[in-house]
C-alpha cells in the first residue's frame, strides 16, 4: 500500500510534470490560454496515460524487447484516437479549442516516457498509480499555468470575470510570447524554492532540472530498434 | 505568388515553434550549442518534408476512400516512426558521412511533435500535394531558424552571470518568449 | 527465427485488437459526433440568420434529393409552423472553399439572410465576409439577381477581398437554384 502511495504521490510534487520532470512542453504552452483548456487537456492526458500504463504493464511480459517501442506507440495512438472520438462526441467545443493538440498527445514524451521508464518494468497496480499520479500532476500544472495566463491576460478565471474594471488585461499573456515567459518564470520560481529549502538544510544551491532529450525516455533508446 | 505567401507565412508569420507551439521539447532541449542546433534543424526539415508527403498520400489514397479518417492519428504516427527507421538505415548504408552528422538526431524525431503536427496541419488546411511539400519544407526551415538563433543566444548566455535558479531551461524559455515577441511583429505584416 | 515469429504475432495481435476497439468506439460515437458537429459548426450560422424560432433546426433536419445530390435542409419553425429553411452551399474563396449557410423564408421568395460556416482566408482580409456589414446586405434580399455591384447587382464587395465576395455571392446563387427545385416539397416535409 505504501509503495502504491509513493508511486502515486511522486507525480504530485517530487517529479511533478512538467516542472520537475520537464516533459511534453508543447501542450503546456499551447493549451494554457485559459484555465478550462488546460484542465481539459490534462483530463485527456490522465485518461491516455493511466490506460497506456495499465496496458503496457499488462503486456510487458508478452512484448518482445525489440519491437516494444512500436507496441507502445500503437497502444498510445489507439488511446489517443479513442479520446479524439469521445471528445468530439461529448465535449465538441473543447475539441475545437484544443484543435491539433488532441492528436498530438500521442507524441507527448510523457506518455511514451512513462511507458518505457516505468510501466514496462513494474507490476500493473504500481504502473496505474504512477500514470494517475503523473496525469493528475500534469493536470494541476496545466490548470495552474492556465489560471495565471487567463487571469493576467483577460481578467477572467474559468470564463468568469474575476478582476473588475481597474485591471487592464495584459494581452501579452494569452499570446505565444507570454506562454514562454510565464513558463520560464514559473520554472525559475520552482527552482528558487527548491534551493531555498536546500539552503535551510545547509546544502548548496543547485541548477534546476536540466531539460534535454535524456529526460524523455524515448531518446535514450532508439525507437523500434 | 501564392506559394511565396505560403513560404513566408510558414517561416515567419506562423513560425512552427514560436507561434504554433510545436516542437518545443527539441527546441529547448537541443538549443545549447549551435552545431547541434543546425544538425537537428536539418534532420527536421528532411524528415518533416518526407513525412508530410507520405502521410498526404496515405490520407488521400488509403484512409479517405475507405472512410477511415478517424484513424488518421494512429496511421500517421506509425508512418512517421517507420519512416524515421528507414531513413536511419538508408543513411547508415548509403551516405555514411551524412549519417554521422544527422544520425544521432533521427531517433529524437519520432516524438518531435513538429513532424506529426506539420502532417496534420497539411490535412486540416486541405493542401494539395505541391502545397504540402512547400509548406512542410518551409515549416522545417522555420523550425531550424528559430532553433539556430536561440542556440546562438544561449551560447552567449552561458558566459553571463545569472541567478542559479534561472540557469538552463527557465532562461531558455524566457529567451524563446522574447524571440516569439519579435516574430509576433510579422503578424501585422500579413494583413 | 522463433523470436521473429513472436514479434510479428504480438505486433499483429496488438494492432488487430486496437483496430477492433477503435471501430467499436467509432460505431458508438458516430451519430453523436455528427449531431455535435452540426450544432457547433452549422448551428451558430443558423442563429445569425433567424430569430424568434422555437424548434431545434439541427434535430429536425432532413435530407432532400436535388439534381446536384442530396442536401441537408434545416427547418425553422414557430409554434409548429414552418417559417423558414436554411442549408449550406459552397463557393470558391481565396484559400479554399467558403461554406455559406443560406436562409430562406417560406412566406415569399426572399432570402432571410446568410451566415458563414467554414472559411479559410487571409486573416484580416477575406475574413470580413463574416462581418455583419457584408452579411446584412443579403438580409430580406429578393432571390432574383443577386450580384456584386460591378456586375450590375446591388451587393457591395469588400474592398481587397473580391474573390471571397464573389465566392459568397456564387454560393448564394447556387442555394437559390436548389431552393427553387425543392420549395414545393417543403411544407409537406415538416407538416404545416
Amino acid at each position: 500500500m505504501s509503495s502504491l502511495w509513493k508511486e502515486f504521490s511522486k507525480g504530485l510534487w517530487k517529479d511533478l510534470p512538467p516542472f520537475k520532470l520537464v516533459l511534453g512542453l508543447c501542450p503546456v504552452l499551447a493549451v494554457t490560454k485559459t484555465a478550462y483548456n488546460g484542465f481539459g487537456m490534462g483530463m485527456a492526458v490522465i485518461f491516455v496515460l493511466a490506460l497506456s500504463n495499465l496496458l503496457v504493464s499488462l503486456l510487458r511480459k508478452v512484448i518482445p524487447a525489440k519491437v516494444r517501442i512500436a507496441c507502445f506507440i500503437v497502444v498510445a495512438a489507439s488511446l489517443v484516437v479513442c479520446v479524439e472520438l469521445l471528445m468530439q462526441a461529448y465535449a465538441y467545443p473543447l475539441y475545437q479549442q484544443l484543435g491539433i493538440f488532441v492528436p498530438l498527445i500521442v507524441v507527448n514524451c510523457i506518455i511514451l516516457g512513462r511507458a518505457e521508464a516505468f510501466a514496462s518494468k513494474n507490476p500493473v497496480l504500481l504502473s496505474v498509480a504512477d500514470g494517475l499520479g503523473m496525469g493528475i500532476g500534469f493536470t494541476i500544472s496545466l490548470t495552474f499555468l492556465g489560471s495565471i495566463r487567463e487571469l493576467l491576460g483577460t481578467g477572467q478565471w474559468f470564463g468568469m470575470q474575476v478582476l473588475s474594471d481597474w485591471f487592464e488585461p495584459v494581452r501579452f499573456m494569452v499570446e505565444a510570447p507570454g506562454a514562454f515567459v510565464c513558463l520560464g518564470v514559473l520554472l525559475a520560481a520552482m527552482n528558487a524554492f527548491t534551493n531555498w529549502q536546500r539552503r535551510t538544510k545547509g546544502l548548496e544551491a543547485v541548477q534546476g532540472p536540466v531539460h534535454d532529450c535524456k529526460t524523455c525516455g524515448m531518446c535514450a533508446t532508439k525507437p523500434g530498434a | 505568388m501564392d506559394y511565396f505567401v505560403l513560404v513566408i507565412a510558414a517561416i515567419f508569420v506562423n513560425n512552427i515553434v514560436l507561434a504554433q507551439y510545436l516542437g518545443n521539447c527539441p527546441f529547448i532541449g537541443t538549443s545549447k550549442e549551435s552545431g547541434v542546433a543546425i544538425g537537428m534543424g536539418l534532420a527536421v526539415v528532411f524528415v518533416a518534408a518526407m513525412a508530410a508527403v507520405i502521410t498526404w498520400c496515405v490520407q488521400k489514397f488509403l484512409l479517405a476512400p475507405n472512410d477511415l479518417g478517424y484513424l488518421q492519428t494512429i496511421a500517421f504516427i506509425l508512418v512517421i516512426a517507420a519512416l524515421v527507421q528507414f531513413v536511419e538505415l538508408f543513411l547508415k548504408k548509403v551516405i555514411p558521412p551524412l549519417y554521422k552528422s544527422l544520425g544521432i538526431f533521427l531517433p529524437l524525431i519520432t516524438t518531435n511533435c513538429a513532424v506529426l503536427g506539420i502532417a496534420i496541419i497539411c490535412q486540416r488546411e486541405e493542401f494539395t500535394l505541391l502545397e504540402t511539400l512547400i509548406f512542410s519544407v518551409a515549416s522545417g526551415l522555420g523550425f531550424m531558424l528559430a532553433l539556430v538563433v536561440l542556440a546562438s543566444i544561449r551560447e552567449r548566455l552561458d558566459l553571463a552571470r545569472v541567478p542559479i535558479s534561472m540557469k538552463g531551461t527557465p532562461l531558455g524559455l524566457i529567451m524563446a518568449g522574447l524571440m516569439s515577441l519579435a516574430f509576433f511583429a510579422f503578424k501585422g505584416m500579413a494583413s | 527465427m522463433k523470436e521473429m515469429i513472436k514479434m510479428v504475432v504480438v505486433l499483429s495481435l496488438i494492432c488487430g485488437l486496437s483496430g477492433l476497439t477503435l471501430a467499436t468506439v467509432r460505431q458508438a460515437t458516430s451519430a453523436r459526433i455528427e449531431e455535435q458537429v452540426l450544432t457547433y459548426v452549422q448551428g451558430p450560422a443558423l442563429e445569425q440568420i433567424f430569430t424568434g424560432y422555437d424548434n431545434n433546426p439541427v434535430k429536425d433536419r432532413k435530407a432532400f434529393d436535388t439534381p446536384g445530390g442530396p442536401v441537408t435542409i434545416f427547418p425553422v419553425m414557430k409554434a409548429g409552423k414552418l417559417t423558414g429553411v436554411a442549408f449550406e452551399t459552397f463557393g470558391k474563396g481565396y484559400g479554399g472553399d467558403i461554406g455559406v449557410m443560406v436562409g430562406f423564408t417560406t412566406d415569399g421568395d426572399k432570402l432571410q439572410g446568410i451566415g458563414i460556416t467554414t472559411l479559410k482566408e487571409t486573416p484580416g482580409l477575406g475574413a470580413r465576409v463574416v462581418e455583419p456589414d457584408f452579411r446584412n446586405q443579403f438580409r430580406r434580399h429578393s432571390t432574383e439577381t443577386i450580384a456584386l455591384s460591378k456586375s450590375g447587382g446591388d451587393i457591395q464587395a469588400i474592398s481587397g477581398a473580391t474573390i471571397s465576395s464573389t465566392g459568397t455571392v456564387a454560393a448564394v446563387n447556387e442555394a437559390v437554384k436548389i431552393f427553387n427545385t425543392i420549395k414545393d416539397k417543403l411544407p409537406d416535409a415538416w407538416g404545416s
